[in-house]
């Protein structure tokens, strides 16, 4: 919003096409946002630190009475959460050479999968619950660990699909254009983070 | 001016916001870094009155060894209340939120932080988080003390899940601000301002900002951690659930460790801005007091479990800890003898700002030392849990933080206000602080060593005589406080006008009008050197105009 804002409120700077206040503006909102990216990795850090600390604790893992959690499943959802990440790559650079229908349609794509990894985990987590009897207070150190801490990646991706969606509605509205557009940059940034969120979690949950 | 010509380009240097209009934007939701530094400043000196009243709640209880003033619940929770009070809404927020905001964006050479909205919206969870915490008495206080350790956490009445909530919201205020803070100091230093060049109290903020950065956010984890424990039955910490007590410890105290530099390093930045000034004198060291702010802010990370020698953790876990925490009294005490150093053969001024300057270094030294009893394992396991580590931390948090605070509000109160603090009672406050304080808190070594448990409401009579000392030596340090108070109302009325620099500092912030204006520099200068060379001309270009009625810079949009 702010972002939109700026290139009528300053086009009387713009020299040579070149807007500095835009540029250096963007500079710090970029250096701020990956701030923020890090100070967000510290908290699933510490979440991580929580599992492994009381994994390591105990005799075995799982837990006594608790099932494997299905990796198959798990595989198959990881690679639509990937396939977002391609797709949003492609979305950012499709904007980048001005080709708004292909831009729309790969963003569109990136929400959609989005959604579908959402659903996948809903899956996971109906089933956990009704068929594995495992819950979130009600089975110990398992439950605990693992739902908050995919139930915070699954809050991240949430608040992701959200966020896309906007950047969707404002780049049709011609918020951004092909040279500012660091809304979308922003967007692209954080999809990849729950992305690489995701590798670890999956590797910590269900690989190791 | 060629350097203003430079700049008309229009990058954020030539941004200026059009003047706040009207008495709520102006003063209540500013956006102006000066305004929201002097709102954290008044909220915290509230905060510091009220926790101060309950430390006197404390200090009456153990009048009497059989206690009698308040019953055993209440003071459980008086202290604890207490000591989470300083630390979040009146230590941490008055480093970096007041004098931080205030002082550092002028020092840089900026017209304001980086992310003007985002640093009201800090600033206003601040107060709300600090009522959530106060209101915590209404529905039964948490007692376990500030640092919350299950299982009596999770015991604790309803109140213990507000603290956690408040805990929470001011720690994400302080993640905020840290990030705000970074990305100015890294960004939008003036020209020819390396990073070689910045006043030290910059770069005490530099090394401070990670680590309510990082450090904030992992604490956040821990909180939220128990909360959901308290609320949902979420094990972690239960051990009967298969949780891990040790788990909560570990990761309360990954943030509270560098939580103490947080508390610290702000400090030790004005100490280096003001001993200079009054003995008239280059600092001695610079790049080592910069290097080892950062020093310290790194090796905070790696020394967290020494508070746990007696909690049960693995031995061979013990030994690296200790000589970790060893390690970081070098760069501190590299810091002291530069500050020594910087004082001999000074033409030294004993103003009050200077005076508290000094106590600062004397006291927090002490503090640092018996900090070395307690990191080395064998005596920590006989000090651990008694008077003794009260007498330590109230060292460097009363003799170091708040000396600190102390001496930079006198510092940089002409700044803030156009008017001179009135050096009398100033001198009183000093005086009578400083015996008020050794008078509470040096008993407390010896009775430490004795063997009195903190975190008790009755004790073994044979330590009476001493704890009455302390009783009354406290009340003194209040009376030194209330008339720190006094002198702020008076100053603000009566206090001489200050002009632009009553203490021929050389900084960047002492060539512009007191106060400042709200886009702070006409131009924005250049910087030609470091600010501590008393003998040479100012190391500035551009500055030509702040002093005279040249005309204010034209407010973006109003072309």
């Amino acid at each position: 919003m702010a972002v939109a804002s700026l290139p009528q409120q300053h086009a009387e700077h713009a020299e040579g096409g070149v807007d500095r206040f835009y540029e250096e503006t963007r500079d710090l909102r970029l250096t701020g946002f990956l701030f923020f990216l890090f100070s967000d990795v510290v908290l699933f850090s510490a979440f991580i630190f929580a599992y492994l600390y009381l994994r390591n604790s105990g005799q075995s893992w799982p837990p006594p009475g608790i099932a494997r959690l299905d990796v198959a499943f798990a595989a198959w959802n990881s690679v639509v959460l990937f396939g977002s990440g391609a797709t949003m790559h492609y979305a950012l650079e499709n904007w980048k050479h001005g080709n708004f229908n292909k831009y729309a349609g790969m963003l569109i794509a990136t929400i959609v999968l989005g959604i579908a990894f959402l659903g996948g985990q809903a899956y996971e987590y109906t089933h956990l619950y009704f068929v594995d009897k495992v819950s979130w207070a009600g089975s110990g150190i398992f439950g605990a660990s693992f739902f908050t801490l995919t139930g915070m990646h699954g809050f991240h991706v949430a608040v992701g699909v959200v966020y896309l969606t906007v950047l969707l509605l404002q780049s049709i509205h011609g918020v951004y254009t092909k040279d500012k557009h660091f809304g979308l940059t922003a967007g692209t940034l954080y999809w990849h983070f729950v992305d690489i969120i995701w590798v670890v979690l999956f590797s910590i949950f269900y690989l190791i | 001016m060629a350097v203003a010509a430079t700049h008309v380009g229009g990058g954020i240097a030539d941004h200026v916001h059009p003047e706040p209009q009207g008495f709520i934007r102006r003063y209540v939701f500013s956006i102006d870094h000066k305004i929201i530094g002097i709102q954290y400043l008044i909220t915290g000196f509230i905060f510091l009155v009220l926790a101060g009243l309950l430390a006197e709640v404390i200090r009456t209880q153990l009048m009497n060894a059989n206690g009698g003033f308040v019953s055993n619940n209440t003071y459980n929770e008086v202290y604890s209340i207490h000591g989470s009070a300083m630390v979040w809404l009146v230590v941490i927020p008055l480093m970096t939120g007041a004098f931080g905001n205030f002082v550092m964006p002028l020092q840089i050479g900026a017209r304001d932080v980086a992310f003007p909205w985002l640093n009201m919206i800090s600033f206003w969870m601040f107060p709300v988080a600090g009522l959530m915490l106060f209101s915590s008495f209404l529905m039964g206080a948490p007692v376990a003390g500030w640092t919350e350790y299950p299982p009596m956490s999770l015991q604790g009445e309803a109140g213990t899940s507000m603290w956690c909530a408040a805990i929470f919201l001011v720690g994400i205020s302080s993640t905020l601000t840290g990030m705000n803070f970074m990305v100015t100091i890294l960004k939008m230093r003036a020209p020819g301002m390396t990073l070689t060049r910045m006043p030290l109290f910059v770069w005490a903020q530099l090394a401070t900002a990670p680590l309510s950065m990082v450090a904030t956010t992992a604490l956040a984890g821990a909180l939220a951690a128990l909360f959901m424990e308290r609320q949902f039955g979420v094990p972690f910490f239960d051990p009967t659930k298969g949780g891990s007590p040790l788990l909560w410890q570990h990761m309360f105290w990954f943030y509270s460790h560098p939580a103490v530099y947080i508390m610290i390093l702000p400090a030790f930045g004005m100490i280096s801005e003001i001993l200079p000034t009054f003995a008239r004198k280059p600092i001695f060291g610079y790049k080592m007091i910069a290097f080892s702010s950062v020093t310290i802010a790194l090796a905070g990370f790696m020394v967290w479990a020494h508070h746990m020698f007696t909690s049960g953790l693995a031995p061979f876990m013990q030994l690296p800890f200790m000589l970790l925490t060893f390690v970081i009294a070098v760069p501190t005490g590299v810091k002291i003898f530069s500050w020594i150093t910087t004082l001999w053969g000074g033409k030294i001024h004993f103003t009050s700002a200077m005076l508290f300057a000094i106590g600062f270094v004397v006291l927090f030294a002490l503090g640092g030392i018996t900090g070395i009893f307690l990191a080395s394992v064998p005596t920590d396991l006989h000090l651990h849990g008694t008077y003794f580590v009260v007498a330590h931390f109230h060292y460097v948090l009363v003799g170091g933080s708040l000396m600190g605070i102390f001496a930079g509000f006198y510092y940089w109160f002409p700044k803030m206000s156009g008017r001179m603090m009135n050096e009398t009672l100033g001198k009183w406050h000093f005086w009578l602080f400083v015996a008020g304080f050794n008078g509470t808190f040096l008993p407390m070594h010896w009775l430490g060593f004795e063997g009195m448990p903190r975190r008790v409401a009755v004790y073994d009579p044979q330590f009476q005589f001493w704890n009455r000392v302390e009783s009354v030596s406290s009340y003194v340090m209040t009376f030194a406080i209330l008339l720190f108070f006094i002198n702020i109302l008076v100053s603000l009325r009566r206090g001489k006008k200050a002009g632009p620099n009553p203490w021929k500092a050389r900084t960047l912030e002492w060539q512009i009008p007191s106060p400042p204006h709200y886009y702070n520099f006409k131009h924005v200068p250049t910087v030609y050197g470091l600010p501590y060379d008393f003998s040479e001309p100012l190391p500035y270009r551009g500055l030509e105009d702040e002093l005279t009625d040249a005309p204010a810079p034209v407010p973006a949009g109003a072309h």
